[in-house]
């Protein structure tokens, strides 16, 4: 409140200085995605920025073109581009349906069960929301070897569907107390005068409660959706010819060397969408992470 | 409307209570279900299946119920494996939450400016981790590598030995990785700490002459103590389990200088496709770290 000049200043060189370090490598990678290649690998100008900017890389990954630059026949590079192709299309459409599917179904499932913990008292409700807390803590790797067992012999193994569920698992414990949280926030008083104007349950659920957790609900779901989003290890154990972009950009480093500009620009594409999302919902963001233990 | 109906009861079909709205178990039945179809069934399959011995040569499984098990407590890589995964979760939690504290002082003002680097700082949380690990691959190469050719010039590196080809350098390559991913989470949680702390301490302490120091040390501190306590709780249980980035970024190397205990069950299902010993390793990871978990969570109180 009461720094003098030298130290705010300082206090200001220091923060930018800081965030500077924490933000340059997505410049760096950003940069990169716009470098010709030949500007990537040349040793003598890592530093030196004298190049001609080039959107080369964005075309071929994000738009599909091959690599000398004519545009190939979409229908064929969409259902059959093999795994070192460059083409990041379908990785990109399947990383939307497995996000946004995931997304839907975490939240409905989660407002449920959200709901009821939080305004009904049943015999084990602790210790029923200690499990869905064990469940955020269980390692991926521990479930992994049957999940693909059990996604094999229900023909999920390697399909949209098996991902969606997937991810909706790892994401139910914490939507489900992030959401909890915001709703034990609303009075109680609120759903007992509903009840009393003769509402069932679900009427208090659906037309009181609802709309006052809009603004949770929607930091929930950017939160699932980010978690999807950037989620590899359960992708690349239940895939195989659908990728998902994390996993896709693990596969343009061959034993020839790594195409550092196509790799760059799909994963520069893969960033930019999740911080909009976060940007949005910036208020609850504490909360969301702390599964609603920290109230912001 | 039907529900109002069947209260008034003058309804035909009349619901049993526990499937109405007014019961908790429609509102908790699909989160349930899905938790035990695909959370608790896995970890059962996983016990079961750790009960059998693969013979690699003929593939054939027998039921062998503490075959694995003996093997996981006499096997040198998971002594490794459990030392590598500490001495990784030790350092990198304890640079994450020193840094966080540090980074959230500094950005706790409502000077102009610092709304937007707050904003910035989250910027490393939305990369998948993959792509991070991609990313310092490419600014640690050995030869156009960004950070490399910095170290180069500072002469902390010599351009015959890359970072991620020593073992000890290796691993903190991986663990910078980590902390330049995950240090934000811990500012976040620090500053929504700091914003909830009471003035009137502050003042009290400002009034009778305590430092800055002194008010940090006596006062800060242990009014966060609880939010400190959460944010290590969550951040150290992630770490203990990391794979995405090891994966992408060393596939445990050099050797197994950075094989992680969910590195060796990846390395076991990929390379070997030896599921049951690999489960066992996975289940034995688990069991670490509930014990850990709920001995952190017992000492120190945190609760959710």
């Amino acid at each position: 409140m009461h720094d003098s000049t030298l130290k705010l200043t300082l206090r200001y060189l220091v923060s930018i200085l800081i965030v500077g370090i924490f933000v340059f490598p997505i410049a760096w990678w950003g940069l990169t995605s716009v470098k010709p290649i030949s500007a990537v690998f040349d040793k003598d100008r890592i530093v030196v920025f004298d190049f001609e900017p080039t959107l080369e890389n964005y075309r071929v990954t994000v738009l599909g073109y091959s690599k000398r630059g004519s545009k190939e026949d979409g229908k064929t590079l969409m259902g059959t581009s093999g795994n070192n192709s460059y083409d990041g299309r379908s990785s990109i459409v399947s990383s939307v349906i497995v996000a946004v599917g995931s997304t839907l179904i975490t939240t409905i499932v989660a407002l449920l069960a959200s709901y009821g913990l939080s305004r009904m008292r049943f015999w084990g409700s602790q210790g029923y929301l200690n499990w869905i807390l064990s469940q955020r803590f269980l390692p991926p790797v521990a479930i992994i070897v049957p999940l693909v067992f059990i996604f094999h012999d229900m023909g999920l193994r390697d399909t949209h569907a098996g991902l969606i569920i997937a991810h909706t698992l790892i994401n139910i414990p914490i939507a489900v107390l992030l959401l909890k949280s915001f709703m034990d926030d609303i009075p109680i008083d609120i759903d007992q005068a509903a009840m009393i104007d003769g509402a069932t349950r679900f009427q208090c659920f659906w037309m009181v409660i609802l709309p006052m957790v809009k603004g949770g609900l929607a930091a929930t779901a950017v939160l699932c959706f980010v978690f999807s989003w950037t989620e590899f290890l359960l992708s690349l154990f239940l895939t195989s010819s659908i990728r998902t972009i994390p996993v896709k950009i693990t596969t343009y480093v061959t034993s020839t060397g790594s195409e550092w500009g196509y790799i760059s620009a799909l994963g520069t594409s893969a960033i930019l969408p999740s911080f909009i999302f976060i940007l949005l919902v910036q208020r609850h963001l504490v909360r969301g992470l702390t599964m609603g233990a920290i109230k912001d | 409307m039907r529900d109002r109906d069947s209260r008034a009861g003058n309804k035909l079909i009349r619901l049993p209570r526990w499937l109405t709205s007014e019961h908790p178990f429609p509102w908790l039945f699909p989160a349930s279900a899905m938790l035990i179809v695909f959370g608790l069934y896995p970890v059962l399959y996983s016990l079961w299946l750790s009960m059998f011995k693969r013979n690699p040569a003929t593939r054939i499984e027998t039921f062998r119920p503490s075959w694995n098990w003996s093997k996981v407590f006499a096997d040198d890589r998971v002594i490794d494996a459990v030392s590598v995964t500490l001495t990784y979760t030790f350092i990198a939690l304890t640079i994450q939450l020193v840094l966080g504290l540090g980074i959230a002082l500094l950005l706790d003002s409502d000077r102009k400016g610092f709304g937007l680097l707050r904003s910035l700082m989250i910027l490393p949380l939305v990369v998948p981790p993959a792509v991070t690990g991609m990313m310092f691959l490419l600014m640690y190469d050995g030869s156009f590598g960004v950070i490399s050719h910095m170290l180069y010039g500072l002469g902390l590196l010599s351009p015959s030995t890359p970072i991620l080809a020593g073992g000890t350098s290796a691993l903190w390559g991986v663990i910078i990785a980590d902390v330049w991913q995950w240090t934000p989470f811990m500012v976040l949680i620090m500053l929504a700490g700091l914003r909830a702390l009471p003035k009137d301490p502050f003042e009290a302490a400002a009034i009778d002459g305590a430092t800055d120091m002194q008010a940090f040390f006596r006062l800060t501190l242990p009014m966060m103590s609880k939010i400190i306590a959460l944010a290590v709780l969550i951040r150290g249980i992630d770490l203990f389990r990391i794979y995405d980035y090891i994966k992408v970024m060393t596939d445990s190397g050099p050797g197994t200088a950075t094989e992680t205990l969910t590195a060796y069950a990846g390395t076991i299902y990929f390379k070997n496709a030896d599921f049951p010993y690999a489960s066992t390793v996975a289940l034995f990871t688990l069991i670490l770290v509930v014990i850990i978990a709920n001995l952190f969570i017992k000492i120190f109180k945190v609760r959710f």
